[in-house]
């Protein structure tokens, strides 16, 4: 565990503009600091605390009014007893805010009713990397976090005994308050001026697991008031005074370029202001989004498509031609051998994405809902040549993140507008360009084939997994299989192709995991054995095993269903964490109905369970739309698909009634949990549809007409 | 370019638009009432829903030269303060994770419960069917909208 020592160091703290109104924010006196060693200690003083809803992180002690209490950049105590946790990871949609919050509010044994959050910007010199991604958040904070609430409690506890003159050790503390030796209280907003003068102690002891009241116990997501009043803000939602707004045409076709454009109908739109040829794409600028939006309508344009040849029929059949020679299979053993096919997946925000900038001469300051938005501050700074400090970039909420908001090109994009507008600009993404030109799951072929033993035991396993694009001439490595396989293996290799990809969801897991366990399946099949038996009595880890065991037990696994309906189960072992699925499934035409569905998750120690059971919820619908529904597919080196219309995504009506969540408690270290839920989903229906139908799935999304 | 006189929320407004300007962006660009967001552009997907006399209506889909003397409520006026019971059961109930498609669903699932009291898991589906929220709440969507209909329990 990280150790703090004395950072602290007073400055003087000066940011731009604040945020939503456009006002000019006060100077602050603030006392910031760097935790850890992986904090660089410089340049902290100048960090910029703005938050998205234009709270700042510390006041002013004046007035002999008592000050906060701000032992580092990561949390503040008011007088009135109010704890603001800084949040360093961009929440879109996981409910990093709350869990953070929570970590630090345990340690600092803070009254939760007074607990706050608000976002950091992007500043990686205060607030360590900012990247939020492959389910790393708690994994990777919980111990500074955890320190943070630790030090501070500290802090509070040596205040109150210097006020008392009492012993320290005889203090204790509960909800918010300091308790004396002889039963006296004070509230931690009582103390914030005794306690900013505690030197930051070293070595503070960490609760035992035993003692959490507050990790561990069902949270309800510190936003929501917000979320469900309409005053959730986003980056769209800023109000900048004398902003433009932007939409842009984009080449139909990847590596695409403007040949010819004729804008003469698009500027006679009233409110377009003007219409800006940039390469790949043609920016409309209007005095509001729908002028842009008709304005884009009106472009008459021609590009140049240098991948016309690109389409998921060349890509596919290029992929099988990647195919190379399987391990060999053990003499005698009975083999299968099947192949399957991914398509790409557009990422399909809720939020498209969009981004607000004001690039002065001096400064400049961006809006954007961003999976890294210090990166987006590091990009600005070297586009724009200013100091990276006069760069202020505000992390708002995000719609949905699931890898594709980085925050690069649509960032550096409205960075450049304004840059060459001088004014602040206001860039919307279309969702036909948010959809037609994303960085896409890649599209994969897997040829497998696996062999059993008389026995019914699993003696081999060779996997081929090519992908578009992917790299070449990489051999055999581990396979990654949830069983224990000997002379098990698998080859990654691929194409060369235009289409952009990127990680999506759980990354090469969608791929991986979910074709090895709907191969297991078939391998149980082939056995003659029960498919939760086969997985659990060649099962090594004791987790997975656990959760596996539990999850058929919940559902009743081998418990006769009516005809035409099936059970199927999947697990998956990642991110320090466990889960297993059974999915219940009714065929009936060509219409799958998804009727109940039991998930067992371990994600060793759950901070919030309530937010675990959402992000497995959530999961197993991009599940149900991805096994079921929605791919990209690609025509003329281009997306076809543009709109929900044509990328169908899971609705209301295909939820289960029934999806059952249960977190157990393994006990092991905190774990990831946000890109956990999906890859054990899409083989549990695919399963399912087996159980019902006796057809397996090897093509995504799922076609029942088109099963043999 | 004209002036329409429209009532939002209670409140009248006078905006200089294009007739077809969607009330989508008359609220979020004119007015500054930006709960109501943009998500298709095409009425798939029900993130700029919002109530017309009462009625569900796609915001990216209902021009303001439509709207005449119609009263529009939008999520910022549903309740003064979070009150409304659908408002109170997604926060009880812990509906959002994104949050950005939720604004939509409350709005349609208002005007869901004034017609349709006590809704069946079908008649919440055929309501909302045309909805999307791509961190998928459903579950916890059609449990809140039962605990509103039964007065919050």
């Amino acid at each position: 565990m990280s150790l703090l020592k004395d950072l602290r160091i007073g400055g003087l703290e000066e940011s731009g503009r604040d945020t939503a109104k456009g006002l000019s924010r006060r100077s602050f006196l603030g006392l910031v600091g760097g935790v850890g060693a992986s904090f660089a200690l410089g340049s902290f003083t100048t960090a910029a605390c703005a938050s998205p809803n234009g709270h700042p992180h510390g006041e002013a002690a004046a007035n002999g009014k008592d000050a906060p209490f701000a032992p580092n950049a990561f949390l503040k105590i008011d007088p009135d007893g109010t704890c603001t946790v800084t949040v360093s990871k961009s929440d879109m949609g996981q409910g990093i805010r709350t869990t953070f919050a929570m970590l630090v509010a345990e340690e600092l044994d803070a009254d939760w009713s007074k607990v706050r959050v608000t976002q950091a910007p992007g500043d990686s010199a205060t607030y360590g990397g900012e990247g939020t991604g492959g389910s790393s958040s708690t994994r990777s904070m919980h111990g500074k976090l955890r320190a943070i609430g630790a030090s501070a409690r500290a802090m509070l506890i040596a205040a109150a005994a210097k006020k008392w003159g009492v012993d320290p050790a005889a203090c204790k503390t509960d909800a918010g308050k300091v308790i004396g030796p002889s039963g006296q209280t004070l509230t931690y907003g009582q103390l914030t001026t005794l306690a900013q003068a505690i030197p930051v102690p070293t070595g503070v002891q960490q609760k035992d697991k035993s003692q959490f009241k507050i990790i561990g116990t069902p949270r309800s997501r510190l936003d929501n008031h917000d979320y469900a009043t309409g005053k959730a803000m986003y980056a769209q939602d800023v109000h900048v005074e004398g902003a433009v707004h932007a939409v842009c045409l984009r080449a139909p076709a990847f590596r695409g370029s403007i040949a010819k454009v004729d804008d003469s109908a698009a500027r006679k739109i009233p409110g377009v202001i003007d219409v800006i040829p940039l390469g790949d794409k043609i920016a409309v600028i209007a005095t509001n989004t729908w002028s842009a939006l008709k304005g884009r309508d009106a472009l008459n344009a021609t590009w140049n498509n240098p991948t016309e040849d690109v389409s998921t029929a060349t890509l596919h059949d290029a992929l099988v031609k990647a195919v190379g020679d399987h391990l060999e299979m053990p003499a005698g053993a009975k083999v299968i051998e099947a192949t399957f096919d991914l398509p790409y997946l557009a990422h399909a925000t809720m939020e498209p994405l969009n981004a607000v900038a004001d690039v002065r001469e001096d400064r400049a300051e961006i809006w954007i809902g961003a999976q890294g938005p210090d990166s987006v501050q590091q990009d600005a700074a070297g586009a724009t040549g200013l100091p990276i400090e006069k760069v202020v970039v505000h992390n708002m909420l995000l719609g949905g993140g699931f890898g594709r908001k980085g925050g690069g090109d649509f960032g550096g994009e409205a960075v450049d507008l304004s840059k060459r507008l001088k004014k602040p600009v206001k860039l919307l993404w279309t969702r036909q360009c948010d959809m037609q030109h994303d960085d896409y799951r890649p599209m994969s072929h897997h040829s497998l084939k696996a062999a059993v033993d008389a026995e019914g035991n699993p003696v081999g396993w060779s996997h081929q997994l090519m992908q578009a694009p992917g790299g070449r001439g990489r051999g055999f490595g581990g396979a990654r299989v949830n069983i224990e396989i000997p002379n098990a293996g698998m080859k990654e290799g691929g194409v060369d192709t235009p289409v952009p990809t990127g990680a999506w969801r759980s990354v090469e897991n969608t791929q991986i995991n979910v074709v090895n366990e709907c191969f297991v399946d078939e391998l149980a099949h082939a056995a003659g054995k029960d498919p939760f038996e086969f997985r659990r009595d060649h099962m090594k880890d004791e987790r997975l095993k656990k959760v596996l065991e539990t999850a058929a037990e919940k559902a009743s696994w081998g418990t006769p269903l009516p005809a035409g309906s099936g059970r199927g189960i999947a697990c998956f072992n990642n991110y320090g964490s466990r889960i297993a699925h059974v999915v219940q499934v009714t065929v009936k035409g060509n219409d799958v109905k998804i009727d109940h569905c039991v998930a067992v998750v371990d994600v060793g120690t759950a901070v919030n369970p309530r937010g675990v059971e959402a992000q497995v919820q959530g999961a197993f619908m991009d599940g149900v739309a991805t096994a079921l529904k929605a791919g990209i597919t690609i025509e003329k080196g281009g997306a076809v698909q543009s709109n929900w219309d044509t990328y169908p995504w899971a609705r209301m009506a295909d939820a289960p009634a029934k999806m059952e969540v249960y977190v157990m408690d393994s006990g092991a270290d905190f774990g990831g949990m946000g890109e956990l839920g999906y890859p054990s989903s899409v083989p549990a229906i695919a399963n399912a549809i087996f159980a019902a139908t006796g057809k397996r799935v090897r093509k995504f999304p799922a076609k029942i007409e088109e099963l043999v | 370019m004209a002036v329409f006189k429209i009532n939002v929320n209670g409140q009248a407004h006078s905006v200089e638009a294009e007739p077809d300007m969607p009330i989508l962006w008359v609220l979020r660009d004119l007015i500054g009432l930006t709960g109501t967001k943009y998500g298709c552009g095409i009425g798939e997907c029900g993130a700029c829903s919002v109530l017309i006399d009462g009625q569900d209506a796609r915001g990216c889909q209902t021009p303001i030269s439509d709207v005449g003397n119609k009263k529009i409520t939008t999520i910022e006026g549903l309740s003064k303060d979070g009150s409304h019971p659908l408002q109170k059961a997604w926060i009880e109930h812990d509906v959002p994770q994104c949050g950005y498609c939720q604004a939509g669903h409350i709005m349609s699932a208002a005007a869901l419960l004034h017609k349709t009291p006590n809704p069946t898991d079908a008649q919440i589906d055929e309501a909302l069917g045309s909805h999307i929220c791509r961190c998928g709440t459903y579950v916890r969507m059609r449990e809140a909208i039962k605990v509103a209909a039964r007065g919050g329990k």
